[in-house]
């Protein structure tokens, strides 16, 4: 494996794979906190032209975090179809890359040699892509799931409704629903976050978000965001969950953080599909984000993007109905600025489609990042270009309860109308049944919560 | 138990109190009264103010609603923006406004600096971590945790050591969330302490300050507990949100799970003086049990 | 998780803390003019703040743990009840459900429709104060009835999928009492003098006895009864249906109260205006009739000895009849009341409050009441003057010789800062001690959650006498009487609130 690059009129020698890795990100905030990334510009580049020689066998037998110590790995490891990998072990990442552009290259080719690659394989190829690569290669993928309904065909973005409140006051959730059912949004899911963590609190959302659908017969699904183990325990006495929901990490000790393992994941799938109100086969909702194993200190001295990747990696595993990054919410010591923004959204979205992931992306920011509302607009088309498969839907981008900002239930309709894209079939035929939207534009009373009422 | 009156006397006035409503025509009186006479109207007492688009009442856009009564249900059931209607997909003018001119009180908290005054009101001397500046504070957390050389020897020669309360008051992420609940949260935590019999060391402002900076202090002055009341990262509800963190002997290497935290502090959140006044039954508990954090059964 | 933490990296949850839960046992008994009953349900306790808050619990689930069958309430004579004997079947009750009055938290006896007078309610709370649990007391009323049947018969939650009002009429022997929900509020109460034991029969339809309460409808309406005289089926007949319309045109709004039949039905003050009603259930003991055959003679329908079963038919429909209400089936009939009573009257105080564990239970707290408007907490002296009248009104409707001689209920401290709530226990301390020297209690209830903060602040002015009780989140108003239970966890204070007069508005609500 070569480890060292002559440019800029030097030679830049990197000690091993993880250093290459890291210091060929893009620049990000989290990565300098955690004192790998790239000294300058030009060790930057240095990084990036050996890891675009490096070949896909050199990434698979140079494991960053050996298998045998760390089960997010075996899973990933477990999962590697030997035939497809055996075909494409001499590629070189800079190959990958041109191979994935290329136009001969679609949706079935992608799926196909998928199933040969690592996480790592793939967060390494993202790093040799600018944004438009991105979202180029993303749009050529195509992964669809069905839990009530079909997403993530081509030509749909669907929406999850989000309706936050912060005391989790059930009227409170419910008018906020209201208002995104009648912008068309909620196709994705109706997930909300409590801030009660307590098994009473979950069935209580879970049993009332089921009424409503039921009520209007809404083809969606529901999903309550609470730890696994108290949606387990909310399920166990008989709360109505479509979907089960658990934030990932892409290292067991940053899973070990969220008071999780993959022992619990395999009980929570198996109690979603006994007892779960889905219909399936895709019964899970992940969430992940860039930097949360550093802020666990649970990195192993990984880059922030390669340990996303291996969020995916692992949630594969569960055949999930959607995933996404929420991916400004952390901070600015992890993404500084719109600009780190909008790069990891596009890299989460790619690296998670190209691992045959069904994709959304939470297009958010905090208060104390330098981002604003515009720069959400930015990324929101983006993603719509790059086929994003849902975005986050909150009354006027500002949730309450959480208190950040996302995209909005605007947002949304806007997108739709404006990049010529559906709500998810099934869910249209219902907009059209309430009269809320034709020829898949909103209609005049698209907009007035009280038609639920 | 305290004397108990006569239960002769009190069915007599429960029966007299019961008569009394249950005679018809007094009945009506009493009904027709609380009908005319509704609550009085706290707003009208208040001093007329220019109206703000930040601070303005929420009303609902949406021109012809299927149900104009159930829309002001909605929107008094949650702080939510919601029935802001649209023009096209996208939302009004003014609401758009709206949401920009919260995110600019947001970004100036961060940015913003507390009042010396108000500092110096409750007699709280300064030292600094090694965040630098802004940029440096948000992008690196860990230099908030470290007290600078400086600041350490001012903590030195200017508190008691080994105090039982030790209490640190730092910006954090909101210096408006300081200027906002000081004057509450401060006086009303000085209270429950004297109500629970515990004593405090010499309080300080600690700029720059991230949560952890608990421990280094921990180290330098070994109190038995120690608070932080720092500002919290800003929304868009409140940029003015406090937390209160607390935590039995702070120390270095000590772990998020050991503290524990009282959040969302502000006049439209957890009335400030109320929690002030619990931080003394925490800490109480605390020293009673000699944990803090998970461990810690409130 | 959790929001708004100064430093937080995932939108997505920590393990759960493990929350136990706590329950409390609560009782509801219910003595009326014919029936008497009891159940007994479990209430749960729950944390409803979240883990980064200010601790606060409420009762997230109400269980239905026993319910008696229905007994004839025992009468000495007349309406005059027999206490000892209600006394022996609450004791086998007690025995059939498992308990001993000792677990009693919390709940109700209510005394209900004509049996509801003095010497009655007298005799029961004796009875009750000195050999049942400390907490079970006496109440009573037809608006409260009225409300708690409602709530029992589930008519509050109906009211909260319908965009008009709903009405639950509880129909019992001596009594009608309607109570409105409006979007899960309590819109008002209306009480008819409608009842199945009004009218007496034998079996061959020989009138027994006429309630001299319904003299004056009768009277307005021509209908002579006499007892020891034969009615006919069909005049029974009529004269059930007339009722039946009387009360539900009164209602449906289609009659005015001036309307003089419909004057003489009502007993106290009609609701006005009346809500537009989309719904009307019927519970009571009435209401369960409903669902027998319909009598087609004197015979059948004297089974009880009253007109109960022909009232019910008539009522059924009569009710049937208006295009614009659904007639809805209640949760509950005959024990609509009594559950109401059982499982809603309890309330929890908030769990960051100020007491001394010793001092509770405190039984039959009347309240007063003082509202501030956020002006007056800016001036001392207009809110001394405020304190010290209160206190004064206060000595002399309740008397000062009770320690405390009531708890006075603070509301409009939503904007009060440390300088507010230090200017109003100054206020409170000063007057409370003019107008009570020597007294050793002072209790106060806050509807804002500021106990913890005002109770510190009023022990360090009273020092160690007055003692000083002050929870909060409990909305009570002047006319209502309260029980403060002993503390769960030290922390929090179930209350039962019992108003004796209905109030308007006074539900809290979320958010």
């Amino acid at each position: 494996m070569k480890l060292a690059a002559a440019a800029f009129g030097r030679t830049f020698q990197f000690k091993d794979l993880k250093e290459v890795m890291a210091k060929a990100n893009e620049e990000k905030s989290g990565d300098q906190l955690a004192g790998i990334a790239a000294e300058d510009a030009k060790e930057r580049m240095a990084a990036k032209l050996v890891l675009a020689d490096l070949t896909l066998g050199d990434i698979r037998e140079h494991p960053l975090l050996p298998p045998e110590t760390d089960e997010v790995s075996r899973v990933i490891e477990e999962a590697v179809n030997e035939k497809i990998f055996a075909e494409v072990r001499n590629w070189t990442v800079a190959e990958l890359r041109e191979y994935l552009l290329a136009q001969s290259t679609g949706n079935e080719e992608i799926r196909r040699i998928s199933r040969g690659l690592n996480s790592e394989m793939v967060a390494a190829v993202a790093k040799l892509m600018t944004n438009l690569d991105l979202v180029q290669a993303a749009s050529k993928i195509e992964v669809t799931t069905h839990c009530n309904i079909t997403i993530g065909q081509r030509g749909i973005l669907a929406g999850r409704a989000q309706p936050n409140h912060p005391t989790d006051s059930i009227p409170g959730m419910t008018a906020s629903l209201y208002e995104a059912l009648s912008y068309g949004i909620g196709d994705a899911v109706i997930g909300i976050n409590p801030v009660i963590d307590s098994a009473d609190s979950v069935k209580a959302i879970l049993a009332t978000t089921k009424e409503i659908m039921d009520k209007w017969r809404i083809p969606t699904q529901n999903c309550v965001l609470a730890h696994i183990k108290t949606q387990m325990k909310a399920i166990r006495s008989g709360a109505p969950a479509d979907m089960v929901f658990q934030s990932l990490a892409g290292s067991q000790d940053g899973n070990a953080a969220f008071g999780i393992d993959v022992r619990l994941l395999d009980e929570a799938d198996e109690l979603i599909r006994r007892e779960g109100t889905g219909t399936g086969p895709n019964l899970w909702y992940f969430e992940t984000g860039q930097g949360s194993e550093l802020s666990a200190e649970a990195h192993h001295g990984i880059d922030q993007v390669t340990l996303e990747s291996r969020c995916y990696g692992l949630a594969r595993k569960y055949k999930p109905f959607i995933v996404n990054t929420v991916v400004g919410f952390i901070g600015p010591e992890y993404l500084y600025d719109s600009k780190q923004v909008i790069r990891a959204g596009l890299e989460d979205h790619f690296m998670g489609k190209l691992q045959q992931l069904p994709m959304g992306v939470d297009v958010c920011y905090t208060n104390h990042m330098k981002a604003d509302q515009n720069d959400m607009d930015n990324l929101a088309v983006l993603l719509a270009a790059a086929g994003v498969n849902y975005i986050i839907g909150v009354p006027m981008a500002d949730d309450c309860m959480l208190n950040y900002q996302s995209t909005s239930y605007h947002d949304i309709a806007t997108l739709r109308e404006t990049m010529r894209l559906r709500p998810a079939p099934a869910f249209e035929q219902w907009l059209e049944r309430m009269g809320i939207m034709e020829n898949g534009r909103l209609t005049k009373i698209a907009g007035d919560p009280t038609i639920f009422m | 138990m305290n004397p108990v009156i006569p239960i002769d006397q009190l069915v007599d006035r429960v029966m007299a109190e019961l008569e009394r409503k249950l005679a018809p025509s007094n009945a009506a009186t009493a009904q027709t009264a609380k009908t005319a006479n509704p609550m009085p109207d706290i707003a009208a007492a208040l001093p007329e103010v220019a109206e703000s688009i930040t601070d303005g009442e929420r009303i609902a856009h949406v021109p012809d609603p299927k149900w104009e009564e159930g829309l002001g249900e909605l929107l008094a059931s949650t702080p939510a923006r919601i029935g802001v209607w649209r023009c096209g997909t996208r939302p009004l003018t003014k609401e758009v406004l709206r949401f920009r001119c919260d995110h600019a009180a947001a970004i100036d908290s961060v940015y913003g600096t507390v009042d010396s005054s108000l500092l110096d009101e409750f007699g709280l001397f300064t030292v600094e971590t090694r965040f630098g500046n802004t940029e440096n504070y948000l992008k690196r957390p860990d230099m908030g945790r470290i007290v600078t050389d400086e600041g350490v020897e001012r903590i030195r020669s200017r508190c008691a050591a080994k105090p039982q309360v030790q209490v640190v008051v730092s910006d954090g992420l909101s210096a408006n969330a300081v200027e906002a609940n000081l004057r509450d949260v401060y006086p009303s935590l000085m209270d429950s302490l004297q109500a629970y019999g515990l004593s405090a060391g010499t309080p300080f402002f600690v700029r720059g300050g991230r949560v952890a900076v608990m421990d280094p202090i921990g180290d330098i002055l070994q109190p038995e507990v120690l608070v932080l009341l720092i500002g919290e990262r800003p929304g868009l509800v409140t940029s003015q949100s406090m937390s209160a963190y607390m935590c039995y002997r702070p120390r270095r290497g000590t772990v998020e799970s050991d503290r524990t935290v009282i959040s969302n502090i502000h006049r439209g959140g957890t009335p400030p003086v109320e929690a002030g006044a619990y931080i003394g039954t925490v800490l109480k508990k605390m020293l009673e049990q000699r944990t803090s954090g998970v461990n810690l059964e409130l | 998780m959790v929001r708004q933490t100064e430093e937080r990296v995932t939108k997505g949850t920590q393990p759960p803390a493990s929350a136990e839960d706590r329950w409390i046992t609560s009782v509801g008994i219910d003595i009326g003019t014919s029936t008497t009953k009891m159940i007994v349900s479990r209430l749960k306790l729950a944390r409803t703040s979240g883990a980064l808050s200010l601790p606060r619990y409420g009762i997230t689930e109400r269980l239905l743990a026993y319910q008696s069958p229905i007994y004839e309430t025992p009468l000495r004579t007349g309406d005059e009840v027999d206490a000892e004997r209600i006394w022996r079947i609450l004791e086998r009750e007690y025995e059939a459900a498992g308990i001993r009055p000792a677990e009693l938290k919390s709940g109700a006896v209510i005394i209900t429709g004509e049996t509801a007078n003095k010497k009655n309610a007298r005799q029961i709370l004796h009875l009750l104060a000195e050999r049942s649990g400390d907490f079970v007391v006496a109440t009573a009323g037809p608006d409260l009835e009225g409300l708690l049947a409602g709530k029992g018969a589930g008519a509050d939650d109906r009211s909260r999928a319908a965009r008009e009002a709903v009405a639950n009429i509880d129909v019992g022997g001596g009594t009608a009492n309607a109570a409105v929900f409006r979007r899960g509020k309590p819109a008002g109460t209306v009480t008819f003098h409608v009842g199945g034991r009004l009218i007496r029969l034998d079996a061959f339809g020989t009138v027994e006895g006429v309630s001299p309460s319904l003299r004056p409808w009768l009277n307005a309406c021509g209908y002579r009864l006499e007892p020891g005289r034969k009615a006919s089926f069909d005049l029974l007949q009529e004269l059930c249906l007339a009722m039946s319309r009387d009360m539900l045109d009164c209602l449906a709004g289609k009659a005015a109260a001036s309307r003089e039949s419909v004057a003489a039905l009502l007993l106290g003050a009609p609701l006005e205006p009346m809500p537009v009603l989309e719904e009307w259930t019927i519970s009571g003991g009435i209401g369960q009739l409903m669902d027998s055959p319909k009598p087609s003679n004197v015979e059948e329908a004297a089974v009880h000895g009253d007109i109960g079963p022909l009232l019910a038919h008539s009522l059924k429909e009569q009710a049937g009849s208006y295009p614009a209400i659904r007639l809805g089936r209640p949760a509950q009939t005959v024990r609509a009341t009594v559950i109401g009573a059982g499982m809603q009257t309890t309330e929890i105080s908030g769990a960051t409050v100020f007491l001394d564990a010793g001092l509770l239970p405190i039984r039959n707290l009347p309240v007063m009441k003082v509202d501030l408007a956020p002006a007056m907490l800016q001036r001392s002296e207009s809110l001394e003057d405020l304190l010290e009248r209160t206190m004064r009104e206060g000595a002399s409707l309740f008397g000062s010789e009770a320690s405390p001689p009531f708890a006075l209920a603070i509301s409009g401290l939503q904007q009060a800062g440390y300088a507010e709530i230090q200017r109003l226990a100054e206020a409170i301390a000063g007057s409370y001690k003019r107008s009570f020297p020597g007294n050793r209690v002072f209790a106060a209830i806050c509807g804002e959650d500021v106990a913890k903060a005002l109770g510190q602040a009023l022990e360090r002015r009273f020092g160690p006498s007055p003692k000083v009780i002050c929870i909060d989140q409990i909305r009570v108003d002047l006319g209502d009487y309260v029980d403060l239970g002993e503390p769960i966890s030290g922390t929090m204070v179930p209350v039962v609130v019992k108003t004796l007069a209905f109030h308007r508005g006074e539900e809290v609500t979320d958010g």
